[in-house]
């Protein structure tokens, strides 16, 4: 009698405890839906009166892949790919290259440039905007990817603090065994530190794929030309909602959302423990 | 002993720069468009090398607004038809009208060579320097067989005078009445009822709907004040002069034109409309009239059928006077960048965009009033209801003449009287408003 | 706290005594080098031709070529004019037979900042090298003199490889930050001491230096709008506020999160875990732009809260006087909607690293408190809050930066659609929902005000480091590195 009446207490903690997560996921997921919901409207503007559109359909996607003058989905894509991709290979590499030499080496300016580094961050990235446009328009760089490249990446060694506190739980005694052992730094840097810091490596190039998926800011003020097909996926997008368009293009904006999303989701679902196990690693040693 | 990859990619870098500084450094002497400190001169190195005269590829960037892309394309392929003798490379590019300014600042150099923009942000962009001076310029036309002065007369008098500074030409006029007027559902308002405000919400109650209108908006909002004889202008200073916290040349004072609007504001029937809102809540059908422009003709017809109605302004009571609102009323214009490397081929390409034909053809594509006499006179023009409505605006309209300060605060302003934010009963509170108002705007600029 | 502020004194001391150290020997081996030593000061690569190392001669011999001829052809344009920032306006005449404008030799001030800071930069390093130099030529020296091994080229390459691989590894990294980040800092810095603004915008106009007047404006001097001292408290204190807010709000949301997802109890927490990420895998400009239309004056949210006569019955209590419920379009509401809407942002993301913290919490001393009869709660505030804190400590001060400077959910949520009713914050083109970032890019990018977009980054920048100095210096005990090696 007693203990099923423990059971019973058990079993309703637990449906209460799963029910309490469930509303919560419900909350979060609900702009979600919507997006989602909204792509999929046969109506163009924004749908104020029902949640749920009144008509159905997949024109939005199809329309997103005939591009027109405004809308030219396919380009943006592939223009935010490329970037994306050149610019994750070496963010990367600047990003585990600083996180390596200031874990796991020792020489005599470290401490300096990491105080260095500290206070660099300090400072409004929109404030130092202005002026690096006109560094790249010096170097003609605007309105090329190169320029938006640069910019995405050339700062990026800033970012290296949460690589360098995985490093630091990488052994000293296995560095200091390699060294005894006749490896070169280069050598231990590729295949020992590297090898093992699996989760970190793969966080940091997450993180730089995604930038210019996420970025509209530089994109706008860097691409700054007008010629619709040059721009990324962000820039493309937030352009739709002008005041001008937002009625015709609300819906395409959704579409183009969820397509961009669907890829970033991917990409996050397979690499979630990774992720986790690396944010942490890192943000352990903030 | 870290010195030395250090040193081997400074020398790198420097020879990079030594060979870019080096590279601008002959343009300097022999450029034709390039600027000797500036950054220009490296890119104007191509065009100057490959030779002056009729050989050399025209390069230019033409900017205009998302709906208008195909239009400008067409536009572009009949210009270079027009010159087959010369190689054109001419890059289109999407800014829209209202925005060009801000772009264009950021950057002058960087900007399109030829652009639309309105005409409020016409002392800006010319206190930038950002706008060729076409008097300076003007003698390229003779290319298209036309002097500066056949273009000026070939526009409407006051589109001319509007595109002006201190009587020189800063750009063409592309289209006019770029202005704002009622449109009402002629099966709910009679032509009567739209006369004045009062009427027309009374109408508007009587059906359950609402009548619509912008307050949070300094190009709206303004039209009250215009309507009572309150004026705006524009210093050299490029700071704005505004008398709206005194008593008008009419007589009437600025906190009874407030008092008037907090009446039509504070009526059941009406609902004031965020800036750039006004097409998404008209297609919602909750409407019986709606203060709008051109661009939402098709909206209109969309909602209320072919049959809408379309008529100037409504007047409003202030005391016992009926006073006529007055419409900001604006242009477009067509602008050729100063900084431009081929600025001749550019006042070509702009004065293309304005003549008859481009004109007409823009009027009947996307619902833009001409400023063109000839094709003023058109039968279609006088077969469309907004563009007629729009047009009869041209004698109350008022060319609105104000600095990049007065936005923010008629905003403000008009925020405040759409939610009823000031008490209409309080006539100090009402006066304080006013006052800090003008003083906003009329501040000095940064 | 003691030991910390003592440790920063070592740090500065430390610093200083390299300095000094540097110039020392760089004073050792301009007396006692040879006359190689000596002739390096001039031609950098004699002491190396002397020493055989001719890789390095020619190496260092370019480089002194290139810094020459830099100084020459390219700084010598801009530099002399760094005083006055320009005195020739630009001034054009067309030309008929070419359809093109001619220039005068215009300056650009912008142009000649920029450069001579960038020469500065470049002469400050070529001096360094020029140092060092002649420090490892007189090394050399004493090398040969001691009869050790010099090395050969190919031996120094290698070393770049071993014990000098940082150096390898920092340098591309280290000038793409001193060219993207440094240099547009230190500009900025200077412009906020010149009159750079709409007025003074070049190519057409020249600005100039003004000293301190942007900072008098700031802080109350006149000049400017009468209003923008006000503003710039208002609008620093709304920043302080939000930053406060948002990074304790998705700090305790994320651990609560995950501490629910990783209870026994929960069923399938993979799936669960993967439906909050979602949220972040949506780009924040589409998510919080779709965010910003749902809770929209005339959006689905008010249609939805009018038809369950939620909108009526506020009505009737007075929170609101409109007939719609104004989200995002009145202070107030606002900045709590501004605020809930960045813990749906932030939250997942806080689940996911308090996830990974959680993991590695020690079981001993979770068990031994429940053997000891600990409610959960006290569970939660006396063993888990605790050794988050110790943990995450560094990474929550750097999340209060960070929202300082939070730009997009600001901008995105509130940018077109927020209209203030504050006429004195009107009057400087602020808002109430402004951040000091934002309203320092609208001054710019719609104002073209630069000198004070300049003048509110550098007071953002010290906030910001004052904050950090004392959040360092208070709340984290010590300099951690080396404790997990």
């Amino acid at each position: 009698m007693k203990t099923k009446k423990m059971k019973d207490s058990r079993t309703s903690t637990i449906i209460m405890h799963n029910v309490l997560i469930g509303v919560l996921a419900v909350i979060w997921l609900i702009p979600i839906v919507w997006l989602l919901c909204t792509s999929f409207s046969a109506y163009t503007g924004i749908n104020t009166s029902t949640f749920f559109p009144e008509k159905w359909g997949i024109t939005n996607y199809i329309n997103l892949f005939h591009p027109d003058s405004v809308a030219q989905f396919p380009q943006w894509f592939l223009n935010t790919f490329i970037v994306a991709c050149i610019n994750c290979v070496i963010s990367t590499m600047f990003v585990l290259m600083v996180a390596y030499a200031t874990s796991i080496m020792r020489f005599p300016m470290r401490k300096p440039l990491m105080n260095m580094a500290v206070i660099l961050n300090l400072f409004p990235g929109m404030l130092s905007m202005i002026a690096v446009y006109f560094v790249l328009k010096t170097f003609n760089l605007t309105n090329s990817y190169a320029g938006l490249i640069l910019v995405y990446s050339a700062s990026s060694g800033l970012g290296y603090l949460i690589a360098k506190g995985f490093f630091d739980t990488v052994p000293v005694a296995l560095c200091e065994a390699a060294r005894i052992d006749g490896c070169s730094e280069a050598r231990i840097f590729f295949q020992m530190v590297i090898p093992m810091s699996r989760p970190i490596v793969v966080y940091v190039i997450i993180n730089s794929f995604l930038a210019p998926w996420m970025d509209f800011v530089y994109a706008k003020m860097i691409l700054n030309a007008g010629v619709s097909s040059k721009y990324t996926v962000a820039i493309g997008l937030y352009k739709m909602l002008d005041k001008s368009l937002i009625n015709q293009y609300f819906t395409q904006f959704c579409a183009g959302g969820v397509l961009v999303s669907i890829p970033i989701s991917i990409l996050f679902m397979i690499m979630q423990k990774f992720y986790v196990e690396g944010i942490t690693g890192g943000a352990v040693k903030g | 002993m870290r010195k030395k990859l250090i040193s081997m990619l400074l020398c790198a870098t420097m020879v990079a720069t030594v060979a870019t500084g080096c590279g601008s450094s002959p343009s300097d002497l022999t450029n034709s468009a390039g600027s000797a400190s500036s950054q220009g001169s490296a890119s104007s190195a191509g065009n100057a090398s490959s030779g002056g005269g009729s050989g050399e590829t025209v390069k230019l960037t033409v900017w205009a607004a998302e709906n208008d892309q195909d239009y400008l394309k067409e536009r572009v392929e009949k210009f270079k038809a027009a010159y087959p003798d010369q190689d054109f490379d001419i890059q289109i590019g999407v800014e829209s009208e209202s925005t060009a300014k801000d772009t264009v600042l950021t950057d002058i150099e960087a900007a399109a060579d030829v652009y639309s923009f309105a005409s409020d942000q016409l002392s800006d962009l010319v206190g930038a320097g950002a706008l060729a001076n076409i008097e300076e310029v003007g003698e390229a036309l003779a290319m298209a067989g036309k002097t500066l002065d056949e273009v000026k007369s070939a526009n409407a008098p006051d589109s001319i005078e509007a595109a002006s500074v201190d009587g020189n030409l800063y750009a063409f006029p592309t289209s006019g009445a770029n202005t704002y007027f009622l449109y009402y559902d002629p099966s709910v308002i009679t032509e009567k009822d739209a006369k004045d405000w009062d009427s027309l919400l009374a109408a508007a109650q009587k059906a359950g709907k609402k009548v619509g209108m912008t307050l949070n908006s300094g190009w709206y909002v303004a039209s009250f004040f215009y309507g009572a004889g309150f004026t705006t202008d524009l210093n050299s200073d490029g700071t704005t002069a505004m008398d709206w916290n005194g008593t008008s040349p009419d007589g009437i004072k600025g906190v009874d034109v407030v008092k008037s609007m907090l009446d039509i504001t504070s009526n059941k029937a009406f609902r004031p409309i965020p800036d750039g809102q006004i097409s998404n809540v008209f297609a919602s059908g909750d409407l019986c009239a709606v203060v709008s422009g051109t661009w939402d003709a098709s909206v209109a017809a969309d909602v209320w059928g072919k049959d809408y109605g379309a008529v100037k302004l409504p007047t409003f009571k202030v005391g016992d006077k009926d006073v006529q609102m007055k419409p900001a009323y604006g242009y477009k214009f067509e602008a050729v960048n100063a900084y431009s490397k081929d600025i001749g081929w550019a006042v070509l390409f702009a004065e293309f965009m304005g003549n008859e034909e481009s004109q007409m053809l823009h009027f009947q594509q996307a619902d833009q009033v001409p400023t063109n006499t000839n094709a003023l006179q058109s039968d279609e023009i006088a077969a469309n209801a907004a563009i007629n409505a729009a047009i009869s605006e041209g004698d109350i309209g008022v060319i609105q003449k104000v600095g990049g300060k007065y936005w923010d605060p008629a905003q403000t302003f008009g925020e405040l009287i759409a939610k009823g934010q000031v008490s209409a009963k309080d006539d100090a509170a009402i006066q304080k408003v006013l006052d800090n108002l003008v003083d906003g705007v009329t501040a000095p600029i940064n | 706290m003691d030991n910390e502020s003592k440790g920063a004194v070592a740090a500065v001391k430390g610093f200083f005594k390299a300095v000094g150290g540097f110039f020392s020997s760089f004073g050792t081996a301009f007396a006692k080098g040879d006359i190689f030593v000596k002739l390096s000061l001039i031609w950098l690569g004699a002491g190396y031709v002397r020493r055989k190392q001719y890789a390095k001669a020619i190496i260092m011999t370019v480089f002194e070529v290139a810094v020459i001829l830099f100084s020459v052809f390219f700084a010598a344009d801009y530099v002399p004019k760094f005083g006055t920032l320009g005195t020739v306006k630009a001034e054009r005449v067309f030309n008929m037979a070419t359809m093109k404008s001619e220039f005068n030799d215009y300056d650009h001030s912008f142009m000649i900042l920029l450069f001579s800071l960038f020469s500065f930069v470049v002469w400050f390093v070529a001096i360094i090298v020029w140092i060092k130099n002649t420090i490892n030529v007189y090394n050399l020296q004493v090398m040969e003199e001691n009869g050790k091994h010099i090395n050969t080229f190919k031996e120094d390459l290698r070393s770049y490889l071993e014990e000098k691989f940082h150096i390898t590894l920092l340098t591309l990294p280290v000038l793409g930050i001193v060219i993207f980040t440094v240099i547009p800092i230190l500009l900025l810095i200077f412009v906020a001491f010149t009159n750079y603004d709409q007025q003074h915008t070049p190519p057409t106009e020249l600005f100039t230096w003004v000293g301190f007047t942007n900072f008098i404006t700031l802080f109350g001097g006149g000049g400017l709008t009468a209003t923008f001292g006000y503003s710039f408290i208002r609008v620093l204190g709304w920043t302080l506020v939000w930053a406060f807010f948002s990074t304790l709000t998705t700090y305790i949301g994320g651990i609560l999160l995950s501490l629910l997802l990783n209870n026994k109890k929960t069923r399938m927490p993979k799936i669960w875990r993967l439906m909050f990420v979602m949220t972040i895998a949506v780009p924040q400009f589409v998510s919080l732009l779709l965010v910003r239309n749902f809770f929209a004056d005339s959006g689905i949210v008010n249609t939805i809260c009018a038809n369950i006569g939620l909108t009526g019955f506020l009505r009737n209590i007075g929170m609101i006087s409109t007939n719609y419920i104004p989200f995002l379009s009145a202070p107030g509401w606002a900045h709590v909607m501004i605020i809930i809407i960045n813990i749906w942002v932030g939250v997942p993301y806080q689940m996911l690293i308090a996830t990974g913290v959680l993991m590695n919490i020690p079981e001993d001393q979770l068990e031994s408190a429940k053997m000891d009869g600990a409610k959960p709660f006290q569970i939660f505030v006396k063993i888990t809050m605790p050794y988050m804190l110790f943990i995450t400590g560094p990474a929550l001060v750097t999340d209060f930066v960070k929202n300082i400077n939070n730009f997009n959910v600001i901008y995105l949520l509130t940018q077109d659609v927020y209209t203030t009713t504050n006429q004195a914050l009107a009057n400087s083109q602020a808002k109430e929902v402004d951040l000091l970032v934002t309203w320092l890019f609208r001054l710019t990018q719609d104002y073209y005000n630069y000198k004070m977009a300049s003048v509110i980054g550098i007071v953002v920048f010290v906030i910001c480091s004052v904050f950090t100095l004392v959040a360092f210096n208070f709340m984290i005990g010590g300099d951690k590195e080396g404790t997990y090696q």
